[in-house]
């Protein structure tokens, strides 16, 4: 006996209900629990739908599905490290390198200045506002796809929910950028690293927020071959 | 795995060597077939089984298939070039380890 579409249908909510979100993995799960009801019903065809379906749901144990939620969540943020990663490598190759090292010398040769602070607080707020308009924006397109699709992929979510979360981590540094004292730009060694880490997260943050999320719908279709089907 | 804690750590290795012998498998098609081999006698639990899976495909070990069967979606999947390279490494490290404990629990026998 073969589970019909509206059981099939029954299945998914059932994964909702114990807390996976996405549907990749809702996708996984719902075969899983199919093929155990089938499987139970050949033994015993008149076990009900329910209890089949709560025996199938017994085997995960006593955490349900928490494990493979957590360990897919990892799986993804793994993922999208190794994009973000690919994508920053680039910008040390040419001809991006140009750019990269345009960026350093403007961050440098300003915090040579006696300006320093009120420079990097300057450049800070820049950061600080583009990404949060860029932030504003993606979650919007992602409230967008949602309404067509009604479907959230894990992927899809970090690509566009948590892409700013980088510039949070940023951000908690305002203070320390703030007590910078002024005679710091006679340091060779401190400008050096604090105009390359500026460049490093002005890097970061345009790849998160920009060249990821356009990239979008190609590593989706990588990373789910379910996602165009 | 229900019946002992002493299979958990090769469950990584039960897995590869299971896409090794098959072209592509699913998840509960690995349950059931790891279970027909041992007679019933090593059941891999579903609890750990996806887990295991999803942190193998992070690491580039395995790749993933989506088809469409009966009226549902089915995830397959299957190794990577790196995935193979892997499973020697693993079973290798698995045929050692079993080699040991032979040597520990019953000397007489190496």
């Amino acid at each position: 006996m073969k589970l019909t579409e509206s059981q099939i249908q029954d299945l998914y909510a059932f994964t909702r209900q114990h807390f996976v979100e996405h549907y990749d993995l809702q996708t996984e799960l719902v075969d899983h629990l199919a093929n155990d009801i089938e499987k139970q019903w050949q033994v015993q065809p008149k076990l009900t739908f329910e209890d089949a379906k709560n025996k199938a749901f017994k085997k995960f144990g006593i955490f349900g599905f928490m494990d493979a939620i957590e360990q897919k969540g990892k799986a993804m943020n793994k993922r999208y490290m190794r994009y973000m990663w690919t994508e920053l490598k680039k910008w040390f190759e040419l001809p991006q390198i140009i750019t990269t090292i345009a960026l350093f010398l403007l961050f440098y040769i300003a915090f040579s200045t006696v300006y320093i602070a009120p420079l990097a607080l300057f450049f800070f707020g820049i950061i600080t506002v583009w990404c949060t308009y860029k932030g504003i924006q993606l979650n919007k397109q992602f409230r967008r796809r949602k309404e067509v699709s009604n479907k959230k992929w894990m992927l899809e979510e970090l690509i566009f929910k948590q892409a700013g979360s980088t510039m949070f981590v940023f951000m908690s540094q305002l203070f320390n950028v703030y007590k910078i004292p002024d005679n710091y730009g006679d340091n060779t060694y401190f400008l050096v690293l604090f105009s390359l880490a500026f460049t490093i997260i002005a890097l970061v943050n345009y790849i998160s927020l920009e060249v990821i999320p356009s990239k979008a719908e190609k590593l989706l279709n990588e990373t789910y071959p379910e996602f165009s089907l | 795995m229900s019946n002992s804690k002493l299979y958990k750590g090769s469950l990584n290795t039960i897995i590869l060597k299971l896409l090794n012998e098959h072209d592509k498998m699913y998840g509960y098609e690995i349950t059931q077939k790891v279970k027909a081999l041992t007679k019933g006698e090593l059941k891999i639990t579903e609890g750990a089984l996806y887990p295991a899976l999803h942190k193998l495909e992070a690491e580039g070990l395995l790749d993933v298939e989506v088809a469409k069967v009966d009226n549902r979606l089915r995830k397959y999947y299957k190794l990577t070039e790196t995935g193979t390279k892997e499973t020697v490494n693993k079973l290798e490290e698995l045929a050692e380890y079993i080699k040991t404990m032979q040597a520990l629990v019953n000397p007489k026998l190496v």
